[in-house]
């Protein structure tokens, strides 16, 4: 039998780790208002902030594409929690417009293809030091890879790639009671974005073939942007291009551990390469939830909700509605898997959603060439619970049988 | 030369209806339409940004036959 869940038990670690029966069973009762944050989980905040569930498929849609209704810029107290000021993913138009603008053309599908054979060689370089005994693939590949690709796209040196790990957890904690030490993670904020603003400082006195370079030239209706707005950038493409792909690479292949007849398949018939991926997109979502706040009164599934009011919308919980997918809990392959919310839809579209897809194709490939068979070894893997908004590993320990 | 989307690569992304609402809208569903199909000289900029910036790879000009 299942534990009965209540809306705040959404924010327990146990349903972080494992959200679904949760999802099931709540989502009927969506949206609903809960406390999202509790009183004294960060310094000062003296009342708790409290938010609407949007759990099921149509109303995670529909607040993604109403994006006049759902605004992205967020409450007062939910940007005090986060410590730091971002760009894009807490933009309105036509800021939101004029900032994706610059920002756009570094992640086409094409710019990410021609990519693809570098994306290659540091998977093989990751892949050479992983030997046939138990190995945690998310410690040795899957957080390594996407912080190279990040790191490279970004222009910054291989000596700061821990630094970078450290940074990014920081970032998307997410406190969730008032025990939490909060002074570690404000600090490690605070170190990434004056390591930024040294970078761009370094990059305005020369610049060089990177991202930083483009933002500390770049001109938005002939004005150059402000320092805060560059650490905003740099901050959303390290983390946003790093944790998730991360979560998206050790979902899967925690997935395939668990289904050695696919994995043999997919030996067989490459073409389910890209069905996999999008079915883990689906399945196992790698960010779960974010934030809108409504900037008018709104009714939603027959709940009126007020104007100012936070949401969240729950990305994880949409992709198992089986109202659009029909045995929602089943990973399989043959499902029309354009509609999943994996990444969005409408003006926020995951920016990086062509990367996402190009390291995660590179990694099965790379592991479908070398290996017979990946199964769980003795070690058992450790879902996160550090972050609520994501779902992944901090540990996926895999026996990886090769060729003979 | 017309504009076109491929409904199968399509993931209803709805970047193009967003960056140039001229050239596409949307439907009740979500699914962009083309509203523009044959961009004249003037609008076939931003029709090949449209293409270049579609996260799946969806629109295409194409030869008028």
């Amino acid at each position: 039998m299942e534990t009965v869940i209540t809306p705040d038990q959404l924010l327990a670690p146990e349903v972080t780790a494992d959200p679904y029966s949760a999802y099931r069973q709540l989502r009927d009762r969506s949206p609903f208002n809960y406390v999202a944050l509790p009183a004294g989980v960060i310094p000062g905040l003296e009342e708790p902030i409290r938010a609407w569930a949007f759990l099921k498929y149509d109303d995670v849609y529909g607040a993604l594409r109403d994006h006049d209704t759902f605004s992205s810029v967020r409450h007062p107290l939910v940007e005090k929690a986060a410590k730091a000021a971002l760009v894009l993913i807490t933009d309105d138009p036509p800021r939101h417009t004029r900032f994706r603008r610059l920002v756009n053309k570094a992640f086409t599908v094409r710019r990410i293809e021609a990519l693809t054979p570098w994306i290659t060689t540091v998977a093989d370089e990751l892949l050479s030091v992983v030997g046939q005994s138990e190995t945690d693939l998310v410690q040795y590949y899957a957080i390594p890879l996407p912080i190279r690709v990040i790191a490279r796209l970004l222009g910054i040196p291989r000596d700061q790639y821990e630094n970078f790990k450290r940074w990014s957890d920081a970032f998307i904690a997410t406190p969730s009671t008032p025990s939490t030490d909060d002074t570690e993670r404000t600090r490690d904020i605070q170190e990434m974005m004056a390591y930024f603003g040294k970078v761009a400082a370094a990059r305005r006195a020369q610049g060089a073939e990177d991202l930083i370079t483009a933002l500390v030239e770049a001109e938005v209706e002939g004005e150059k942007l402000e320092e805060w707005e560059i650490l905003g950038f740099c901050m959303l493409l390290l983390v946003a291009g790093n944790e998730t792909t991360t979560n998206l690479i050790g979902n899967m292949l925690n997935v395939l551990a668990e289904r050695p007849t696919l994995w043999r398949q997919l030996r067989e018939d490459r073409s389910l390469v890209e069905s996999v991926i999008e079915e883990t997109l689906r399945y196992e979502s790698p960010v779960q939830r974010l934030l809108r706040r409504t900037t008018r009164d709104v009714e939603v599934s027959g709940v009126r909700i007020p104007a100012g009011d936070i949401v969240q919308v729950y990305y994880g919980s949409a992709n198992r509605d089986p109202k659009e997918f029909p045995n929602p809990d089943e990973f399989r392959l043959d499902r029309d898997l354009r509609n999943h919310v994996a990444f969005g839809t409408g003006i926020h579209y995951c920016l990086g959603a062509p990367l996402a897809r190009a390291e995660a194709r590179v990694t099965l490939n790379s592991f479908l060439d070398r290996f017979s068979a990946i199964r769980r070894g003795p070690t058992p893997a450790v879902r996160q619970t550090a972050s609520q908004l994501v779902l992944g590993f901090w540990h996926l320990p895999l026996v990886l049988e090769g060729e003979r | 030369m017309h504009l076109v989307v491929d409904y199968k690569k399509c993931r209803r992304a709805g970047q193009c209806s967003y960056l140039h609402p001229e050239l596409f809208r949307v439907d009740e569903g979500g699914a962009p339409v083309v509203v523009v199909e044959h961009p004249d000289d003037e609008s076939r900029e931003a029709a090949e940004e449209a293409i270049e910036l579609c996260p799946n790879g969806a629109i295409a000009l194409r030869e008028d036959k």
